[in-house]
């Protein structure tokens, strides 16, 4: 059974804004997210990275407390996000609860800083201090915490997936449930992706040497991806959703379709877990083409993954030029935000589908000066009006995961 | 502590902790109020600092099946209250 799968509600939380106009204003007028990295009683003082992609604006939440107390911020922003999502859906709450909607959505890993709160205890003189470990702490940090607290608070019985694979996570959660849909396992399912604010995964990348840290005094020039001055990646944080519908059935209730899911990837390099893979990139690329049944001319728009490392940029230049050529255009949207990790692939999505509505592609931020290893492709360097009818949004990860999601415009 | 006393400790641990203004003595609080399992458990934690003593975990165990309502915690509490002081120990077994 293949079915039509296609997108038709969408909810973000992201360093540029939660609004489709705030975020629309900021990729139409170079507006970034990066700022200072904010000041913390374990690591902040250690790192040499001192930027990062921050969510500063104020965000209401109104959950009661019977949801609120299994929550760690990453599950905030996954509930208010997929609450923003239900809300313009105009899904019945029969159809929610009914089993037929299912939940694919994770997080880097858990909630870090309530497990941070946790491992404090292990560190004091007295043993009984592990006491203090509250009842409700491993729900709150445990990795598929995003996914069980949205389907607790929405009354949500399908099936739910929790991918956890770092920067691939919220991508994974869009193409396996765009195959759960697909193959009728489900007839909608929520797909996305959040990570709260944490220093840890700044000093992880810091520790190997692939934050910036050239631009601490002037954060909104990074990341730079492509660019020639480019010096590595900056931590984001933030959450996005996507509904995804089996086509009759949203057609039927009259939704409002935005897109549609056409085709989608995942391989592994199989081999290292941290440096970039050029053969495993194409063939995610061509395997999520032959998944959509389209040929790579039929892509007029590619969001890459591109998190401004200097290798990583110049191997997915290369990828995307050895299968696309240079004819579709091309947008690095960490450069607007930094690297937002289990959220990338889902707020990347989201994005090209508000350019795809409005007929603009925004440019990569801060890409002055091509770096000429990079320069085989169709960079947008400035905001181009065009509309794009098929999109791909590629995402890769350590650990060797790559993805690669197809995306159309939407016709009956 | 006299029972006024507790029962005013607990309403105030019901009403910062768990949001529940005020229930009824006898309103079984998981029917009425909501208050799960996992309310029961912070709620024990809370109930050790009031004795000032940790409970094992059969006390524990004894206790989620039969606290239902403010009025069983507090005659729960007033009955290990003494039993504390008789043991003179840290920790009270049922």
């Amino acid at each position: 059974m293949d079915r039509r799968v296609v997108i038709t509600s969408e909810a973000a939380i992201t360093p540029i804004g939660d609004s489709k106009e705030t975020i629309l204003e900021n990729l139409q007028n170079g507006g970034s997210g990066v700022n200072p990295l904010r000041e913390d009683d374990l690591l902040s003082d250690y790192i040499h990275s001192r930027v990062y992609g921050t969510v500063d604006y104020p965000i209401t939440y109104d959950f009661a407390r019977k949801y609120r107390k299994t929550m760690g911020p990453v599950s905030y922003y996954a509930c208010r996000v997929v609450q923003d999502l239900l809300k313009k859906s105009g899904l019945d709450a029969d159809f929610i609860s009914s089993g037929k909607l299912g939940v694919a959505f994770g997080s880097t890993h858990g909630s870090p800083s309530v497990q941070r709160n946790i491992y404090r205890t292990f560190f004091r003189d007295d043993p009984s201090e592990t006491r203090k470990i509250g009842a409700v702490d491993y729900l709150k940090s445990m990795v598929h915490t995003t996914a069980v607290n949205i389907t607790k608070m929405f009354h949500i019985t399908g099936r739910v997936i929790s991918s956890s694979t770092a920067c691939t996570t919220s991508s994974q959660s869009i193409g396996y449930g765009y195959e759960m849909v697909k193959y009728g396992m489900q007839d909608a399912m929520i797909c996305g992706g959040a990570d709260e604010y944490d220093t840890t995964t700044v000093a992880v990348f810091d520790n190997l040497l692939a934050c910036s840290t050239a631009y601490n005094d002037r954060p909104y020039l990074t990341p730079r991806p492509f660019d020639a001055d480019r010096d590595g990646l900056v931590v984001g944080e933030g959450a996005g959703a996507v509904l995804l519908e089996e086509y009759e059935f949203a057609r039927n209730r009259g939704a409002n379709i935005i897109g549609e899911v056409i085709g989608f990837s995942c391989n592994n390099n199989g081999g290292d877990l941290i440096l970039p893979n050029l053969e495993g990139i194409r063939q995610t690329i061509r395997i999520g083409l032959d998944s959509a049944g389209i040929g790579p001319e039929a892509v007029d728009f590619v969001s890459a993954h591109a998190t401004a490392t200097k290798m990583g940029d110049v191997i997915e230049s290369q990828a995307i030029d050895q299968i696309y050529g240079n004819s579709p255009r091309v947008t690095a949207l960490k450069s607007y935000m930094g690297h937002t990790m289990a959220s990338c692939g889902v707020i990347e999505t989201i994005l090209t589908l508000y350019m795809m509505e409005k007929g603009f592609i925004a440019p990569t931020l801060n890409l002055e000066s091509i770096d000429p290893r990079c320069a085989a492709i169709n960079h947008v360097q400035q905001l181009t009006h065009a509309p794009i009818q098929t999109a791909a949004v590629q995402n890769f990860a350590f650990g060797g995961v790559n993805t690669n999601l197809i995306v159309k415009a939407y016709s009956p | 502590m006299t029972r006024e006393e507790l029962q005013t400790e607990i309403y105030k641990i019901f009403r910062e902790q768990f949001e529940i203004d005020n229930p009824a003595p006898d309103d079984d609080l998981k029917d009425m109020h909501g208050f799960d399992s996992i309310d029961a458990i912070e709620l024990l934690i809370e109930l050790e600092k009031i004795l000032g003593v940790s409970l094992d975990q059969e006390t524990k165990k004894d206790a989620m099946l039969h606290i239902r309502t403010v009025n069983q915690i507090c005659g729960y509490v007033q009955e290990l209250m003494p039993r504390k002081d008789a043991a003179n120990t840290d920790v009270v077994h049922r």
